[in-house]
């Protein structure tokens, strides 16, 4: 069985996908992880995942239009999936659930001096 | 559309189009060029070129690969075909098959040995960090066009080097031979009492350690040695006698002489078994009084060892150290009384051995070390060659004489489409795949043959399993045999014309029968000149044991060990022992008729003599009175030491010295020596061979005195068990804290000559080899030949041609071959053993009735193989072979 669990540069990339929506391909997705997180990606590596998360069922993907600054190319827009969407959303809740259970934080009593 | 000034990289572009998954290029490179042109807007075109082949690069991952070049391809498909052929024509002729491969495997499995060893010999002294600037010092002689090396020098060199010659870095001594403790010793650790026979010893100067990169795994290279008294053993020696401590700083007691007491100074890891040098106890030669070590200008008696500084040139450090010998040294041995110097300073020099030569002596350093051979190492890759040959011969051969089989495959597949290329790789892969199989096979074969190996060569190998470079090689192996092998049986078997094929012209043409002969007389002849040179090594040796020596060897025994004993003690001990009956005669000595015991040489002249030449050198025996009696040599004239000439000052000496001498009367003259003592000669003893038998005997002259270390025993007993019991019991009561050490003369007299037996040993598993290679391939030809002529024999038996008849008519075919073999081999084997003994002494005859047995045998080997399938085929009932039509 596939390994059903999210990493987090899996969780983050699921989110963009989410956020970019009809634009969700393979550069955008590259690009919009650039410019929201400051880090280097290649486009194969988030190709990679993505396809990985598809293999998963949290992802279903269908060739878009092609457009001229592709050279004519076709591309591939990906959409989440409603287990892909339950899957972030166990991941969000464990993670307030871990937060709330900090006592430093959970207290509002966080002390960064 | 709007024109574009740059573009993606094609040569990027073309890459990802050939490696990606059809179905995702599109997209990819849709991408990519989005990406791309993103980047020729923000920064340059540069980055822009960079960054898509940075992207492009990021795109071979497992997922968006194509998961084989060759999925759904027609090569694999076919490939895949080839192999299933291959095991389906492997498994349907299962004898045929494991004769082919078997025969193949015992071939790579003696190839795979040998090479282990030939890697071995080479890989002596080849694992130092300045490899390059360690060197053995040697001495060389050149007259003539002559030259001559040996390793001894003057003890005070060493210092004069040091200070003179700059380019050496450091210098050490050793004392190699049995001088002082060096060599074999009773040992015992000071709190115990017990003395252990320990061998190994051996005398070095403290840099040694440093000079060799010996690992020390107690103490330092600086330190270990540099007290008085100190020794390094080995890891070995250390958990035997100081299984649980640190031993450094412990004792150590030598022949139960308390002023023998050595301090551990370290323990360094044991000698590497490629290592020329060997030995457990390193005593030191720092601060001693007497002994090794304090020798001067009178004698060569150490082997030197040197590291150069980085850089210097070893034949710049030649000259150098011949100034200095100029300079300095020659006062030195003018002063010392050496006669000679003029011719010295003439012919003499140095030579820096590198220290990798000194195992293979390719420079043929005279030493007293063991050696490898370089001839040895040939003859074995030789050999190793020609019984590859021999099993790709085989091989190659038993491929063609199947084609009849395998003829309507190839018409057939040439019907259907195949072109000639397709045959020759799928013949080829054939032949890979047989390849691979035989090498597993050989791999098993070699591991189970390693041990008898190791033990007949003497050696202790492993198989490099994990060595990085061993499965890659095998690997390189397989394809290369294979291919090899294969090439002929692919080419011949593929030119076969289908209509022809289908006919039933084209058999195995007349073309094939050439070659295959060939082959088999190649076999045979190789075959028989291994059985030749197996039989003459063993004659040799029969020679050798059987030659009368001037001595009796097959009666002495010699007990070992008495070095712990003071004098009186073993006077006592001899007359003990000679009270024990069937022993007839005892002597204590230090010396014994056979190799690797002690030798001491001296030049000696007539007393009248003394300046006017250099004289000769003699070797120098002292023996006590009973010495000839208990060895049962003769005297040709003059008398015994006995009563009033048992003098130190009389001399008997040896025909051979006696010759030397040119004296018409030798007996009552006098003689002197290099350290100007004079003797009478009272008598001359018969010559007798005391080095080698292969030499020829040199002279000798034997002193009056009494010996250390072996006590000799001349026994006329039927029961040999029973006498040595008694000898025990009598040294048990004599020494009973050291356990009784004893061997019998004629085996140490063997071991002189272990080169040549494991020569015959060698010459005679590798004929056994090849005869049985040859074999399985006679066998294997004359099975097939039987079955194509299955017809002819029923038919000729139904005409009445008799069983013998048949046989014979069967055999007549290939005997013929074997005999050819047989009258090439025997003026080829007669050549390579003339060669091989050399011009030694006491050589073997190579006689006619020699050659005729290995032949006659290699003719009965290949008549009792072919027999097996002839006289089946005479026998069988022709109604077998005929009905079915």
């Amino acid at each position: 069985m596939k390994e059903t669990k999210l990493g987090e540069f899996e969780e983050v990339l699921l989110l963009l996908v989410g956020i970019l929506g009809e634009e969700a391909y393979s550069f955008k997705v590259a690009e919009e992880f650039e410019s929201q997180t400051k880090r280097e990606v290649s486009i194969g590596a988030v190709h990679s995942t993505l396809n990985r998360l598809e293999e998963k069922g949290f992802l279903e993907s269908e060739m878009g239009q092609a457009t001229a600054e592709r050279g004519g190319r076709r591309k591939r827009i990906y959409t989440i999936t409603a287990s892909g969407q339950r899957a972030l959303e166990t991941s969000r809740d464990f993670r307030v659930s871990l937060w709330s259970q900090f006592p430093a934080f959970a207290t509002g009593k966080l002390n960064f001096g | 559309m709007k024109k574009r000034p740059h573009i993606p990289p094609p040569l990027a572009e073309r890459l990802l189009q050939r490696v990606l998954r059809d179905d995702l290029a599109e997209e990819v490179l849709g991408d990519l060029e989005e990406k791309f042109y993103a980047t020729v807007e923000k920064k340059s075109a540069r980055r822009a070129k960079l960054n898509y082949w940075y992207q492009a690069m990021n795109y071979l991952r497992p997922f968006a690969i194509q998961k084989s070049r060759l999925k759904n391809s027609n090569t694999q498909a076919m490939l895949q075909h080839y192999i299933k052929i291959s095991w389906r024509s492997v498994s349907r002729q299962k004898a045929f098959s494991s004769i082919k491969i078997g025969g193949f495997a015992m071939g790579i499995a003696a190839c795979l040995l040998i090479a282990l060893f030939v890697r071995h010999e080479l890989s002596y002294d080849t694992f130092y960090q300045d490899q390059g600037a360690i060197y053995r010092m040697t001495n060389q002689w050149k007259e003539g066009g002559e030259v001559g090396r040996w390793t001894n020098l003057q003890g005070p060199l060493k210092t004069v080097i040091e200070e003179n010659v700059p380019e050496v870095d450091l210098v050490a001594r050793t004392v190699l031979w049995s001088w002082g403790n060096a060599g074999s010793n009773l040992v015992r650790k000071t709190k115990s009492n017990f003395n252990i026979d320990e061998d190994g010893f051996f005398y070095a100067d403290p840099e040694l350690l440093s000079i060799l990169e010996i690992k020390m795994v107690h103490g330092t290279r600086e330190d270990a040695l540099a007290e008085p008294n100190r020794m390094v053993i080995s890891q070995t020696i250390a958990d035997k006698y100081f299984s649980d401590e640190n031993p450094v700083g412990r004792q150590m007691v030598l022949n139960d002489n308390p002023e023998d007491t050595y301090t551990v100074g370290g323990v360094m890891e044991d000698f590497p078994l490629n290592s020329h040098l060997q030995g457990d106890f390193i005593l030191t030669l720092f601060g001693r009084k007497s002994g090794p070590g304090t020798s001067g200008w009178c004698c060569t008696n150490y082997v030197f060892y040197t590291k150069l500084k980085p850089g210097a040139d070893p034949g710049a450090t030649e000259q150098k150290l011949l100034q200095v010998r100029d300079t300095y040294v020659m006062d030195q041995l003018r002063t010392a009384g050496k006669a000679g110097l003029n011719e010295m300073q003439e012919h003499h020099s140095y030579y820096l051995q590198p220290i990798a030569d000194v195992y293979l002596n390719s420079a043929e350093v005279n030493d007293n070390s063991q050696h490898g051979s370089l001839d040895l190492v040939w003859i074995f890759g030789a050999i190793a060659g020609i019984i590859l040959l021999l099993a790709c011969v085989n091989f190659v051969n038993l491929s063609t004489a199947r084609s009849i089989q395998r003829a309507k495959e190839v018409g057939l597949r040439k019907v259907v489409g195949s072109v000639r290329s397709d045959l020759i790789v799928q013949y080829l892969s054939e032949s890979v795949v047989f390849c691979t199989i035989a090498i597993f096979l050989a791999l098993i074969m070699a591991t189970i043959a390693l041990p008898f190996f190791n033990s007949l060569a003497g050696k202790s190998l492993d198989m490099p399993w994990f060595e990085w470079w061993f499965a890659p090689s095998l690997l390189a192996l397989a394809l290369t045999i294979g291919i090899l092998s294969g090439l002929y049986p692919a080419i011949y078997l593929s030119k076969f014309n289908p209509s022809e094929v289908f006919r039933g012209v084209k058999g195995a043409g007349k073309n094939t029968s050439f070659m295959r002969s060939g082959m088999v007389v190649f076999q045979f002849a190789v075959t028989v000149i291994l059985i030749i040179s197996a039989i003459v090594c063993q004659e040799q040796f029969r020679l050798i044991m059987n030659k009368s020596l001037g001595y009796d060897k097959e009666q002495v025994i010699n007990i070992l060990g008495l070095n712990t004993l003071d004098s009186a003690k073993k006077v006592a001990l001899k007359n003990e022992i000679l009270s024990v009956p069937d022993v007839s005669f005892a002597t204590v000595s230090d010396f014994l008729p056979v190799e690797g015991g002690a030798t001491h040489n001296r030049n000696y002249w007539l007393a009248e003599e003394r300046l006017l030449n250099n004289g000769f050198e003699a070797t120098r025996w002292t023996v006590d009175k009973d010495y000839l009696d208990a060895f049962g040599m003769t005297l040709v004239e003059g008398q015994n030491f006995s009563g009033i000439t048992s003098d130190r000052f009389n001399i008997i000496i040896n025909e051979s010295m006696a010759k030397q001498l040119a004296l018409q009367e030798p007996v009552g003259a006098e003689v002197i020596d290099m350290f100007d003592e004079k003797y009478k000669v009272i008598g001359v003893v018969k010559d007798f061979y005391f080095e080698s038998v292969l030499g020829t005997v040199e002279p000798l002259a034997m002193v009056y005195g009494t010996g250390n270390e072996v006590l000799s025993v001349s026994v006329k007993s039927a029961d040999i068990k029973n006498t040595l019991t008694a000898l025990g019991a009598v040294w048990e009561g004599f020494v009973p804290n050291q356990s009784f050490k004893y061997a019998f003369l004629n085996q140490r007299f063997e071991q002189m000559y272990g080169a040549l037996t494991r020569a015959r040993t060698l010459f005679m598993t590798f004929a056994v080899l090849s005869i049985v290679i040859a074999c399985l391939g006679l066998f294997a030809l004359s099975a097939y030949m039987v079955e194509r002529r299955g017809k002819e024999v029923g038919i000729r038996k139904i005409l009445g041609a008799s069983v013998s008849g048949i046989a014979a008519l069967l055999a007549f075919d290939f005997m013929k071959l074997v005999l050819v073999a047989v009258f090439l081999a025997i003026p080829i084997g007669w050549l390579l053993m003339d060669a091989f003994l050399g011009d030694i002494n006491n050589r073997v005859e190579l006689s006619w009735g020699l050659f005729a047995i290995a032949g006659l045998a290699a003719i009965v080997i290949a008549l009792a193989t072919i027999s097996i399938e002839t006289l089946k085929a005479a026998l069988t009932n022709p109604v077998e072979k005929l009905r079915s039509e």
